[in-house]
Protein backbone atom coordinates (compact mmCIF):
# COMPACT_ATOMS: atom_id res chain seq x y z
CA UNK A 1 0.00 0.00 0.00
CA UNK A 2 1.38 3.40 -0.88
CA UNK A 3 2.04 6.03 1.72
CA UNK A 4 -0.59 8.34 0.18
CA UNK A 5 -3.42 5.86 0.68
CA UNK A 6 -2.30 5.13 4.22
CA UNK A 7 -2.03 8.83 4.98
CA UNK A 8 -5.59 9.37 3.82
CA UNK A 9 -6.81 6.46 5.93
CA UNK A 10 -4.98 7.77 8.98
CA UNK A 11 -6.45 11.26 8.50
CA UNK A 12 -10.00 9.95 8.20
CA UNK A 13 -9.54 7.82 11.32
CA UNK A 14 -8.11 10.74 13.26
CA UNK A 15 -10.88 13.16 12.31
CA UNK A 16 -13.71 10.76 13.18
CA UNK A 17 -14.63 9.27 16.55
CA UNK A 18 -14.02 5.54 17.04
CA UNK A 19 -17.09 4.86 19.21
CA UNK A 20 -14.91 2.92 21.63
CA UNK A 21 -16.55 4.45 24.72
CA UNK A 22 -20.11 3.60 23.64
CA UNK A 23 -18.91 0.11 22.75
CA UNK A 24 -17.42 -0.39 26.20
CA UNK A 25 -20.65 0.81 27.81
CA UNK A 26 -22.59 -1.73 25.75
CA UNK A 27 -20.07 -4.45 26.66
CA UNK A 28 -20.41 -3.76 30.39
CA UNK A 29 -24.23 -3.66 30.25
CA UNK A 30 -24.26 -6.78 28.10
CA UNK A 31 -21.97 -8.70 30.46
CA UNK A 32 -24.12 -7.77 33.48
CA UNK A 33 -27.26 -8.90 31.66
CA UNK A 34 -25.64 -12.13 30.43
CA UNK A 35 -24.29 -12.94 33.91
CA UNK A 36 -27.76 -12.55 35.40
CA UNK A 37 -29.39 -14.74 32.73
CA UNK A 38 -26.55 -17.24 33.17
CA UNK A 39 -27.20 -17.45 36.91
CA UNK A 40 -30.94 -17.90 36.54
CA UNK A 41 -30.49 -20.44 33.73
CA UNK A 42 -28.02 -22.43 35.83
CA UNK A 43 -30.43 -22.49 38.77
CA UNK A 44 -33.21 -23.67 36.46
CA UNK A 45 -31.02 -26.31 34.84
CA UNK A 46 -30.10 -27.67 38.28
CA UNK A 47 -33.73 -27.62 39.37
CA UNK A 48 -33.10 -25.07 42.14
CA UNK A 49 -35.31 -22.16 43.16
CA UNK A 50 -34.91 -18.95 41.17
CA UNK A 51 -32.77 -16.13 42.64
CA UNK A 52 -34.73 -12.98 41.79
CA UNK A 53 -37.47 -13.95 39.34
CA UNK A 54 -38.90 -17.30 38.40
CA UNK A 55 -38.88 -17.42 34.56
CA UNK A 56 -42.41 -18.89 34.45
CA UNK A 57 -43.74 -16.15 36.73
CA UNK A 58 -41.88 -13.52 34.70
CA UNK A 59 -43.46 -14.84 31.51
CA UNK A 60 -46.92 -14.76 33.05
CA UNK A 61 -46.36 -11.21 34.33
CA UNK A 62 -45.16 -10.06 30.91
CA UNK A 63 -48.17 -11.60 29.18
CA UNK A 64 -50.57 -9.64 31.43
CA UNK A 65 -49.01 -6.22 30.72
CA UNK A 66 -49.97 -3.40 30.92
CA UNK A 67 -52.80 -3.97 33.45
CA UNK A 68 -50.64 -5.36 36.25
CA UNK A 69 -48.12 -2.50 36.37
CA UNK A 70 -48.21 1.21 37.10
CA UNK A 71 -48.81 2.97 33.78
CA UNK A 72 -46.43 5.81 34.61
CA UNK A 73 -43.58 3.49 35.62
CA UNK A 74 -44.10 1.25 32.60
CA UNK A 75 -44.32 4.15 30.16
CA UNK A 76 -41.31 5.89 31.67
CA UNK A 77 -39.13 2.79 31.60
CA UNK A 78 -40.21 2.18 28.01
CA UNK A 79 -39.23 5.74 27.15
CA UNK A 80 -35.84 5.40 28.87
CA UNK A 81 -35.04 2.15 27.05
CA UNK A 82 -36.14 3.77 23.79
CA UNK A 83 -33.87 6.78 24.39
CA UNK A 84 -30.89 4.58 25.30
CA UNK A 85 -31.46 2.59 22.13
CA UNK A 86 -31.69 5.79 20.13
CA UNK A 87 -28.40 7.05 21.58
CA UNK A 88 -26.59 3.84 20.62
CA UNK A 89 -28.22 3.78 17.20
CA UNK A 90 -27.24 7.40 16.48
CA UNK A 91 -23.69 6.62 17.62
CA UNK A 92 -23.65 3.93 14.96
CA UNK A 93 -25.18 6.02 12.19
CA UNK A 94 -23.87 9.57 12.63
CA UNK A 95 -20.47 10.37 11.09
CA UNK A 96 -19.00 11.42 14.44
CA UNK A 97 -16.66 14.13 13.20
CA UNK A 98 -14.19 15.35 15.78
CA UNK A 99 -13.29 19.05 15.89
CA UNK A 100 -9.99 18.48 14.09
CA UNK A 101 -8.68 19.65 10.75
CA UNK A 102 -6.29 18.06 8.33
CA UNK A 103 -3.45 20.19 6.96
CA UNK A 104 -1.83 19.43 3.61
CA UNK A 105 1.63 17.93 4.00
CA UNK A 106 3.91 16.20 1.50
CA UNK A 107 5.23 13.57 3.90
CA UNK A 108 2.90 12.94 6.82
CA UNK A 109 -0.73 13.01 7.85
CA UNK A 110 -1.22 16.21 9.85
CA UNK A 111 -4.28 16.87 12.00
CA UNK A 112 -4.83 19.95 14.16
CA UNK A 113 -7.31 20.43 16.98
CA UNK A 114 -9.77 23.27 16.32
CA UNK A 115 -8.64 24.81 19.62
CA UNK A 116 -5.03 25.06 18.48
CA UNK A 117 -6.09 26.68 15.22
CA UNK A 118 -8.39 29.09 17.07
CA UNK A 119 -5.62 29.99 19.48
CA UNK A 120 -3.17 30.77 16.67
CA UNK A 121 -5.76 32.87 14.83
CA UNK A 122 -6.64 34.67 18.05
CA UNK A 123 -3.01 35.53 18.58
CA UNK A 124 -2.77 37.01 15.10
CA UNK A 125 -6.01 38.96 15.55
CA UNK A 126 -4.85 40.22 18.93
CA UNK A 127 -1.51 41.45 17.56
CA UNK A 128 -3.19 43.16 14.61
CA UNK A 129 -5.89 44.82 16.68
CA UNK A 130 -3.55 45.76 19.51
CA UNK A 131 -5.71 44.36 22.29
CA UNK A 132 -5.05 41.88 25.11
CA UNK A 133 -5.78 38.17 24.93
CA UNK A 134 -8.95 38.47 27.01
CA UNK A 135 -10.54 40.77 24.43
CA UNK A 136 -10.45 38.36 21.51
CA UNK A 137 -12.66 35.32 21.13
CA UNK A 138 -12.22 33.05 18.11
CA UNK A 139 -14.62 30.22 17.28
CA UNK A 140 -13.56 27.78 14.58
CA UNK A 141 -16.30 25.94 12.73
CA UNK A 142 -16.31 23.75 9.65
CA UNK A 143 -17.53 26.45 7.28
CA UNK A 144 -16.77 29.67 9.08
CA UNK A 145 -14.53 31.28 11.65
CA UNK A 146 -15.90 33.91 13.98
CA UNK A 147 -13.55 36.49 15.45
CA UNK A 148 -15.12 38.61 18.16
CA UNK A 149 -13.17 41.58 19.45
CA UNK A 150 -14.03 43.90 22.32
CA UNK A 151 -11.85 46.96 21.66
CA UNK A 152 -10.21 49.02 24.38
CA UNK A 153 -12.35 52.08 25.03
CA UNK A 154 -11.24 55.03 22.90
CA UNK A 155 -8.94 53.03 20.64
CA UNK A 156 -10.72 51.99 17.43
CA UNK A 157 -10.07 48.58 15.87
CA UNK A 158 -9.75 48.29 12.10
CA UNK A 159 -12.12 45.45 11.32
CA UNK A 160 -10.93 44.99 7.75
CA UNK A 161 -7.26 44.83 8.76
CA UNK A 162 -8.03 42.14 11.35
CA UNK A 163 -10.03 40.19 8.78
CA UNK A 164 -7.18 40.37 6.25
CA UNK A 165 -4.61 39.28 8.84
CA UNK A 166 -6.69 36.33 10.07
CA UNK A 167 -7.45 35.26 6.49
CA UNK A 168 -3.76 35.44 5.62
CA UNK A 169 -2.85 33.31 8.64
CA UNK A 170 -5.58 30.85 7.70
CA UNK A 171 -4.36 30.60 4.12
CA UNK A 172 -0.87 29.80 5.41
CA UNK A 173 -2.26 26.71 7.15
CA UNK A 174 -3.77 25.58 3.83
CA UNK A 175 -7.06 24.27 5.19
CA UNK A 176 -9.34 22.89 2.52
CA UNK A 177 -12.13 23.83 2.21
CA UNK A 178 -11.09 27.18 3.56
CA UNK A 179 -13.66 28.50 6.04
CA UNK A 180 -15.03 32.02 5.72
CA UNK A 181 -13.70 34.54 8.24
CA UNK A 182 -16.10 36.88 10.03
CA UNK A 183 -14.94 39.64 12.31
CA UNK A 184 -17.27 41.29 14.79
CA UNK A 185 -16.06 44.31 16.67
CA UNK A 186 -18.19 44.89 19.73
CA UNK A 187 -19.76 48.36 19.96
CA UNK A 188 -19.01 48.34 23.70
CA UNK A 189 -15.40 48.95 24.65
CA UNK A 190 -13.39 47.66 27.61
CA UNK A 191 -11.93 50.06 30.15
CA UNK A 192 -8.51 49.79 31.77
CA UNK A 193 -6.80 47.25 29.57
CA UNK B 1 -4.07 5.21 14.34
CA UNK B 2 -4.79 2.29 16.66
CA UNK B 3 -6.58 -0.86 15.60
CA UNK B 4 -10.00 -0.19 17.11
CA UNK B 5 -12.48 -2.12 14.92
CA UNK B 6 -14.57 0.89 13.98
CA UNK B 7 -16.90 -0.79 11.50
CA UNK B 8 -17.59 -3.61 13.95
CA UNK B 9 -18.26 -1.05 16.71
CA UNK B 10 -20.78 0.74 14.54
CA UNK B 11 -22.53 -2.44 13.37
CA UNK B 12 -22.87 -3.84 16.89
CA UNK B 13 -23.91 -0.49 18.37
CA UNK B 14 -26.52 -0.12 15.65
CA UNK B 15 -27.90 -3.63 16.26
CA UNK B 16 -28.09 -3.17 20.01
CA UNK B 17 -29.60 0.27 19.55
CA UNK B 18 -32.31 -1.17 17.29
CA UNK B 19 -33.07 -3.96 19.79
CA UNK B 20 -33.39 -1.44 22.64
CA UNK B 21 -35.53 0.84 20.47
CA UNK B 22 -37.78 -2.15 19.76
CA UNK B 23 -38.18 -3.11 23.43
CA UNK B 24 -38.63 0.45 24.67
CA UNK B 25 -40.94 1.40 21.82
CA UNK B 26 -43.02 -1.73 22.45
CA UNK B 27 -43.40 -0.96 26.15
CA UNK B 28 -44.34 2.62 25.35
CA UNK B 29 -46.84 1.51 22.74
CA UNK B 30 -48.47 -0.93 25.18
CA UNK B 31 -48.96 1.78 27.78
CA UNK B 32 -50.22 4.43 25.38
CA UNK B 33 -52.45 2.48 22.99
CA UNK B 34 -55.27 0.38 24.50
CA UNK B 35 -55.81 -1.42 21.18
CA UNK B 36 -52.22 -2.62 21.19
CA UNK B 37 -52.59 -3.66 24.85
CA UNK B 38 -55.62 -5.83 24.18
CA UNK B 39 -53.93 -7.39 21.15
CA UNK B 40 -50.87 -8.16 23.27
CA UNK B 41 -53.02 -9.71 25.96
CA UNK B 42 -54.68 -11.95 23.39
CA UNK B 43 -51.38 -12.89 21.76
CA UNK B 44 -49.03 -13.29 24.75
CA UNK B 45 -50.79 -16.04 26.78
CA UNK B 46 -50.96 -18.18 23.63
CA UNK B 47 -47.24 -17.65 23.08
CA UNK B 48 -46.53 -18.42 26.73
CA UNK B 49 -48.51 -21.65 26.48
CA UNK B 50 -46.52 -22.66 23.43
CA UNK B 51 -43.22 -21.95 25.23
CA UNK B 52 -44.39 -23.96 28.23
CA UNK B 53 -45.31 -26.88 25.96
CA UNK B 54 -41.91 -26.61 24.28
CA UNK B 55 -40.24 -26.70 27.72
CA UNK B 56 -42.23 -29.83 28.63
CA UNK B 57 -41.35 -31.51 25.32
CA UNK B 58 -37.65 -30.89 25.77
CA UNK B 59 -37.46 -32.26 29.31
CA UNK B 60 -34.86 -34.98 29.50
CA UNK B 61 -36.20 -38.35 30.60
CA UNK B 62 -35.65 -38.85 34.34
CA UNK B 63 -35.14 -35.12 35.00
CA UNK B 64 -37.47 -32.32 35.96
CA UNK B 65 -35.95 -29.57 33.84
CA UNK B 66 -35.70 -28.89 30.11
CA UNK B 67 -32.31 -29.09 28.41
CA UNK B 68 -33.02 -25.67 26.92
CA UNK B 69 -31.73 -24.21 30.19
CA UNK B 70 -28.39 -25.96 29.74
CA UNK B 71 -28.27 -24.65 26.18
CA UNK B 72 -29.03 -21.15 27.48
CA UNK B 73 -26.17 -21.46 29.99
CA UNK B 74 -23.74 -22.25 27.19
CA UNK B 75 -25.14 -19.49 24.99
CA UNK B 76 -24.64 -16.96 27.79
CA UNK B 77 -21.09 -18.17 28.41
CA UNK B 78 -20.33 -17.78 24.70
CA UNK B 79 -21.94 -14.33 24.66
CA UNK B 80 -19.83 -13.19 27.63
CA UNK B 81 -16.64 -14.44 25.96
CA UNK B 82 -17.56 -12.61 22.73
CA UNK B 83 -18.34 -9.41 24.63
CA UNK B 84 -14.99 -9.57 26.44
CA UNK B 85 -13.24 -10.12 23.09
CA UNK B 86 -15.06 -7.11 21.65
CA UNK B 87 -13.93 -4.94 24.57
CA UNK B 88 -10.35 -6.25 24.28
CA UNK B 89 -10.24 -5.33 20.58
CA UNK B 90 -10.56 -1.61 21.35
CA UNK B 91 -7.51 0.57 20.99
CA UNK B 92 -4.87 -2.05 20.29
CA UNK B 93 -2.02 -1.64 17.86
CA UNK B 94 0.93 -0.22 19.82
CA UNK B 95 4.12 -1.96 18.92
CA UNK B 96 7.77 -1.75 19.94
CA UNK B 97 9.41 -2.39 16.57
CA UNK B 98 9.67 0.23 13.86
CA UNK B 99 11.43 -1.81 11.18
CA UNK B 100 12.07 -5.53 11.05
CA UNK B 101 13.58 -6.85 7.85
CA UNK B 102 15.46 -9.76 6.43
CA UNK B 103 17.32 -9.28 3.20
CA UNK B 104 18.90 -12.20 1.53
CA UNK B 105 22.42 -10.81 1.19
CA UNK B 106 24.19 -13.79 2.69
CA UNK B 107 24.58 -12.40 6.19
CA UNK B 108 22.61 -14.33 8.81
CA UNK B 109 19.84 -12.80 10.93
CA UNK B 110 17.22 -10.09 10.72
CA UNK B 111 17.65 -6.38 11.17
CA UNK B 112 15.20 -4.80 13.58
CA UNK B 113 15.00 -1.17 14.66
CA UNK B 114 13.20 -0.51 17.90
CA UNK B 115 10.46 2.11 17.94
CA UNK B 116 12.32 3.76 20.82
CA UNK B 117 14.98 4.98 18.35
CA UNK B 118 12.50 7.14 16.47
CA UNK B 119 10.52 8.00 19.58
CA UNK B 120 13.43 9.35 21.58
CA UNK B 121 15.17 11.07 18.66
CA UNK B 122 12.01 12.86 17.53
CA UNK B 123 10.91 13.79 21.03
CA UNK B 124 14.28 15.25 21.96
CA UNK B 125 14.45 17.22 18.69
CA UNK B 126 10.88 18.49 18.96
CA UNK B 127 11.37 19.79 22.45
CA UNK B 128 14.03 22.19 21.17
CA UNK B 129 11.30 24.04 19.26
CA UNK B 130 10.16 26.94 21.45
CA UNK B 131 6.61 26.67 20.07
CA UNK B 132 6.28 23.10 21.37
CA UNK B 133 5.18 22.71 24.98
CA UNK B 134 5.23 18.92 25.03
CA UNK B 135 5.72 16.14 22.52
CA UNK B 136 5.13 12.41 22.59
CA UNK B 137 5.97 9.86 19.92
CA UNK B 138 4.68 6.31 19.76
CA UNK B 139 4.90 3.46 17.26
CA UNK B 140 1.81 1.68 15.95
CA UNK B 141 1.23 -1.29 13.75
CA UNK B 142 -1.19 -0.19 11.00
CA UNK B 143 -2.28 -3.08 8.79
CA UNK B 144 0.99 -4.90 8.87
CA UNK B 145 3.31 -1.93 8.47
CA UNK B 146 4.56 0.30 11.23
CA UNK B 147 3.58 3.92 11.61
CA UNK B 148 4.70 6.74 13.89
CA UNK B 149 2.31 8.91 15.83
CA UNK B 150 3.79 12.27 16.78
CA UNK B 151 1.66 14.09 19.28
CA UNK B 152 2.51 17.73 19.87
CA UNK B 153 1.06 20.12 22.43
CA UNK B 154 1.90 23.58 21.12
CA UNK B 155 2.25 26.67 23.26
CA UNK B 156 -0.75 28.94 23.22
CA UNK B 157 -1.00 30.91 20.00
CA UNK B 158 1.65 28.97 18.12
CA UNK B 159 0.97 28.62 14.38
CA UNK B 160 0.14 24.99 13.60
CA UNK B 161 1.55 25.05 10.06
CA UNK B 162 4.97 26.13 11.33
CA UNK B 163 4.99 23.34 13.92
CA UNK B 164 3.91 20.84 11.25
CA UNK B 165 6.65 22.03 8.89
CA UNK B 166 9.24 21.72 11.66
CA UNK B 167 8.06 18.21 12.55
CA UNK B 168 8.03 17.23 8.86
CA UNK B 169 11.68 18.30 8.55
CA UNK B 170 12.57 16.10 11.51
CA UNK B 171 10.64 13.17 10.04
CA UNK B 172 12.49 13.58 6.74
CA UNK B 173 15.80 13.56 8.60
CA UNK B 174 14.70 10.35 10.33
CA UNK B 175 13.73 8.87 6.94
CA UNK B 176 17.23 9.60 5.69
CA UNK B 177 18.80 8.01 8.76
CA UNK B 178 16.60 4.91 8.68
CA UNK B 179 16.45 4.40 4.93
CA UNK B 180 12.74 3.57 5.34
CA UNK B 181 9.65 5.76 5.21
CA UNK B 182 7.09 4.64 7.76
CA UNK B 183 3.65 6.26 7.66
CA UNK B 184 3.60 9.26 10.00
CA UNK B 185 0.81 11.04 11.81
CA UNK B 186 1.54 14.49 13.20
CA UNK B 187 -1.26 15.26 15.61
CA UNK B 188 -1.26 18.80 16.99
CA UNK B 189 -3.46 18.57 20.09
CA UNK B 190 -4.67 21.25 22.43
CA UNK B 191 -4.07 18.95 25.38
CA UNK B 192 -5.14 19.60 28.92
CA UNK B 193 -2.40 22.07 29.61
CA UNK B 194 -3.68 24.55 27.05
CA UNK B 195 -7.32 24.00 27.78
CA UNK B 196 -7.33 24.74 31.50
CA UNK B 197 -4.59 27.25 31.98
CA UNK B 198 -5.28 30.80 33.04
CA UNK B 199 -4.21 33.77 31.08
CA UNK B 200 -0.46 34.12 30.77
CA UNK B 201 0.88 37.23 32.45
CA UNK B 202 4.08 37.61 30.49
CA UNK B 203 3.92 37.59 26.73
Amino acid sequence: MSNDVRTRQIVSRETHASRAVASLVVVILGIVFCLYVLLEATLQALGQDAWLTDPAALGAWLSRLPENADTAVLGLSGLLILLAGLVFFLQAVLPGRRPRYSLPNPRAAVVVDAEVLASSLARRARLTAGVTAGQVLVTVGRTRIDVRIRPTSGIPVDEEAVRAAVTEELELTGLSPCPEVRVQVSPVGVIGQ
Amino acid sequence: MNRTPRTLNRILLGLIGLILIGIGGGLLWLTLDSGAASRWQRFAPEMLERIRAFGADTTLPGQSQSWVWVLLVFCMLAAIVLLVLWAAAQGRGRTGTLVSEYDDDGAPGRVAVSGAVAEQALRAALQEDPAVAAAAVSTYDVRGSSALRIRINPRQGAAPHLIAADATRLVEALDAALGREPAVLISIDAGRRLRFNREDRVR
